[in-house]
């Protein structure tokens, strides 16, 4: 029926009003839930800063991007099924199952770390193919067909790992080592999984905010139906959006278990939550409300900052997950807040 | 809940001097009118003219800037939904609001709590005693069992109705009570309206489609950009007259006498583009042939439920085509889904086009292009569109259609109906068919809207596209389409052409079939 918000006789316009608004300051609010995310990020960058100097160390720096960009590379491959309001819970178990088979493979038996990646590309292809064929083509909800692969993929990295710490820091290749800590690149002052994570970044945000893809992905997350009556294969590009994903995690995988020359049993796990909630804060800072690949890398930067500022300030792993909970909600309740404004 | 009447004969609802402004907008301006018990009144107007927020006022969803209500003579304050339950207003909006996955009974009591057993436990069976009561006063045939969701959109709106007598309700709004319903459903609906009357109950009838009013109205209130612009009895006007009032001009034309001063009634062209040979689909759509010519509108009528939105969809490849070839241009379509019609020239704008017109999230401009992003890119290799290329066709196709929205990065969900659907149309004209689906394109649409969407269609016709134009209300098919095929059942039982395009020819046909 009527719809007095668009009254042809007088259009209301939106940025007059806004404007309006924040003359007489009353709108405060709604600018709080459109920048809230990056506003907090500052704030706690400038106090941690301020109670412990070694925060912004570029040691520091160069230290947590190199925690952050596991985490990043999953988080980002989450961001493309979530814009096609998909789930998918079984990334930690890729993670965790692929970094097994890699490291195993490189350790027990001997393979050449190239070869053992490749094989891990080829694994979390194959777990992304099989999650987007049920969801996308047998037309299974998401959330649950991936938290049954996930409990596979579980069982299948315990099989492979024997359940253990699989360490290998001698008998990890130098050149697969070296990719997570070894020396820095020459010409930069970081390690490479931050690069291969920032070029990923750079990617998939031209992939979903400039290519037609893109803007076919989110009208399938906005409405799957009248996507696919524009002619959107809209089957396509849902198991697309989990192949991606299933790619994102081995990459996580890789820079992980570079980084710390070894497959730890359910090293996925912990990443899980924390890219749900990346993804989540990056929606919560956009304008729209909707998953977005800045918003995401702002989510991630967002969650590592607060982790190594509370870590630097003494606090225990406890206090962190609280805080990291609590951030979550904040941001949500932000996005609420800023939902009901617009 | 129950309100003795005061001595006084107070009208049962006063709305008095209210106002509601938003950003930009003045919605409801100074409205000042009196609803008496035991009457049937339409409330009509444009989209936008301000009756949905006035109704709101009244259901407690939104507050008045200025002014105040009385019930029975007593000022009434409305702070939230429940108070106006409380106080016996019972609203029935179009889009249902009914939980499905609840029994009938469940739905019935929603809000007014269920009896219970040890204090605890749910009294089924006095729950089902206790919502069968209100349905039987409305003679409707609904097990309380049952789940809504598995009703008709009929039976779910008496099932809606059923909630109010429940709570009570001296006043009943129906929002669009009608949509979606077929004829003999129509026919009960106002059977039901007229004993509540009987019985006291005032009932606030909103509706499109004027010659409801007429039929069923004792007064009409008419609405014009927020202002109270008519309030008489019925008997009193007449189409040509309450068309004026509703859209401020002189602008009554039947439909008869559109086609004849538009010249449709001639012969229609010969050239085919597209055939349709055999199509049956497991929707119900039964061996179904035509053909659609070049510069043509052809109509397809039929009853609700005859199956014209399942045989375009099949034809258009959005469900399943199980026999049945399609050819566009004498080439057969490649492909048994939407994107392969698309390449060889068909399009389809479905009927609903909240849940499948349009991505209500995008903006107006993203959905115009997004059946035709392809034409947008940088470099014909690259597929990334350039927005400024979007723009320009945007801005066009808003322009082109007048679609009132404030920029072209505005949100479609927050257009009215009829411009939302008119964004549907700029998507399909920007991508470039030859032969256009239009499902029922003007349900819940005004009168000007209406006649804007009657000229985009001919307007096509006239550059040699063809149209499809499926419609419930015949006297449409009339004014506009120079052939008109009678569905029935999913089988086309009756073809019109020319001079043989009349109203009770085609209702002669739809009710000829056993």
């Amino acid at each position: 029926m009527a719809d007095t918000t668009t009254n042809p006789a007088q259009p209301p316009n939106s940025a007059d009003s806004e404007q309006q608004r924040s003359r007489f300051g009353v709108d405060l609010l709604s600018i709080i839930s459109l920048y809230g995310v990056f506003i907090t990020l500052v704030a706690c960058i400038v106090i941690f800063s301020v109670l412990d100097s070694r925060f912004i160390e570029i040691d520091n720096l160069r230290t947590q991007l190199g925690l952050a960009a596991p985490l990043l590379m999953l988080s980002l491959g989450l961001t493309v099924v979530l814009a096609m309001d998909d789930f998918d819970l079984s990334i930690a178990g890729t993670l965790s199952a692929s970094a097994a088979v890699i490291v195993v493979l490189i350790v027990n038996h001997d393979w050449p770390w190239g070869f053992a990646v490749l094989a891990g590309m080829l694994f979390g292809l194959l777990i992304g193919a099989i999650n987007g064929l049920l969801v996308s083509y047998v037309g299974m909800p998401s959330f649950i067909t991936t938290l049954a692969t996930f409990l596979i993929l579980l069982g299948v990295e315990y099989t492979v790992s024997d359940g253990r710490n699989i360490t290998g820091r001698a008998d990890m290749p130098d050149l697969y080592r070296d990719l997570g800590i070894g020396k820095p690149e020459p010409w930069t002052e970081f390690t490479s999984p931050v690069w291969i994570a920032a070029g990923l970044a750079i990617i998939l945000w031209l992939l979903m905010s400039k290519t037609e893809i893109g803007r076919y992905m989110y009208a399938i997350g906005g409405n799957p139906e009248a996507a696919r009556l524009s002619g959107i294969n809209v089957k396509a590009l849902r198991a697309a959006g989990f192949v991606v994903v299933g790619l994102m995690a081995v990459f996580a995988a890789v820079s992980q278990t570079a980084r710390t020359a070894s497959s730890i049993p359910r090293v996925g796990i912990s990443l899980l939550l924390s890219s749900y909630a990346a993804a989540f804060l990056g929606a919560a800072a956009s304008r729209q409300g909707l998953f977005n690949v800045p918003g995401t890398v702002l989510g991630v930067i967002f969650l590592q900052a607060v982790q190594s500022g509370l870590t630097i300030l003494g606090y225990d792993r406890d206090i962190l997950d609280i805080s990291r909970g609590s951030i979550l909600i904040l941001a949500m309740l932000l996005t609420a807040v800023g939902a009901r404004r617009r | 809940m129950t309100v003795t009447a005061p001595a006084t004969q107070a009208p049962l609802l006063e709305i008095a001097k209210v106002t509601k402004r938003y950003p930009g907008v003045v919605a409801v301006d100074d409205v000042t009118l009196s609803l008496e018990a035991g009457q049937i009144v339409g409330l009509v107007g444009k989209n936008g003219a301000g009756k949905s927020t006035l109704i709101k006022i009244v259901a407690g969803a939104e507050r008045a800037d200025e002014g105040y209500l009385k019930l029975n003579g007593e000022p009434l304050e409305l702070h939230r939904p429940h108070d106006a339950t409380v106080a016996g207003l019972a609203f029935v909006h179009q889009d249902l609001q009914d939980v499905g996955s609840l029994s009938v009974a469940e739905n019935v009591r929603l809000g007014l709590g269920y009896p219970r057993k040890l204090g605890l436990f749910v009294d089924w069976s006095k729950l089902r005693r206790l919502a069968a009561e209100p349905i039987a006063r409305l003679e409707a045939d609904i097990d309380p069992r049952e789940p809504v969701g598995e009703l008709s959109v009929a039976k779910q709106r008496l099932v809606m109705i059923a909630r109010g007598l429940a709570q009570r309700a001296q006043l009943l709004v129906l929002d669009e009570p009608s949509a979606s319903l077929t004829d003999e459903e129509i026919e009960h609906l106002f059977a039901v309206v007229r004993r509540l009357r009987d019985d006291g109950i005032t009932v606030v009838y909103v509706s499109h489609r004027l010659e409801e009013i007429f039929e069923l109205t004792e007064r009409v209130i008419v609405m014009r950009n927020g202002q109270l612009v008519a309030d008489e009895p019925t008997a009193s006007l007449d189409r040509t007259s309450l068309i004026t009032h509703i859209t401020g001009h002189e602008h009554a034309q039947t439909a008869t006498e559109r086609r004849a001063s538009r010249g449709v009634g001639g012969r229609p062209p010969t050239e085919v583009v597209l055939e349709v040979d055999g199509v049956s689909a497991d929707t119900g759509v039964n061996n179904c042939s035509f053909d659609v010519r070049k510069g043509e509108i052809l109509g397809l009528g039929g009853l609700v439920g005859s199956g014209r939105t399942e045989m375009v969809r099949a034809v258009f490849g959005a469900d399943h085509r199980q026999e049945g070839t399609v050819r566009m241009h004498g080439q057969e379509v490649q492909g048994n889904h939407p994107s392969g019609s698309m390449s060889a020239g068909l399009a389809l704008l479905p009927e609903e086009r909240k849940t499948q017109g349009n991505i209500m999230d995008f903006s107006v401009r993203n959905n115009i292009t997004l059946a035709s992003l392809d034409r947008h890119r940088m470099r014909p290799r690259v597929p990334a569109p350039l927005p400024r290329s979007e723009k320009q066709a945007a801005d066009r196709r808003i322009d082109r259609l007048s679609i009132a929205t404030p920029h072209d990065r505005q949100l479609v969900r927050l257009l009215s109906g009829g411009n939302q659907q008119k964004v549907v149309i700029a998507k399909w004209l920007e991508q470039g068919a030859d032969v256009l689906i239009f499902d029922e394109p003007t349900i819940g649409v005004d009168v000007d809207g209406k006649e804007e969407i009657y000229d985009i269609m001919e307007e096509l016709a006239a550059e040699g596209k063809a149209v499809v134009f499926i419609s419930s209300e015949f006297s449409e098919l009339v004014g506009v389409c120079q052939r008109v095929l009678v569905l029935h059942e999913g089988r086309i039982v009756g073809e019109l052409e020319g001079d043989e395009v009349t109203e009770p020819a085609i209702v002669e046909i739809c009710y000829s079939q056993g």
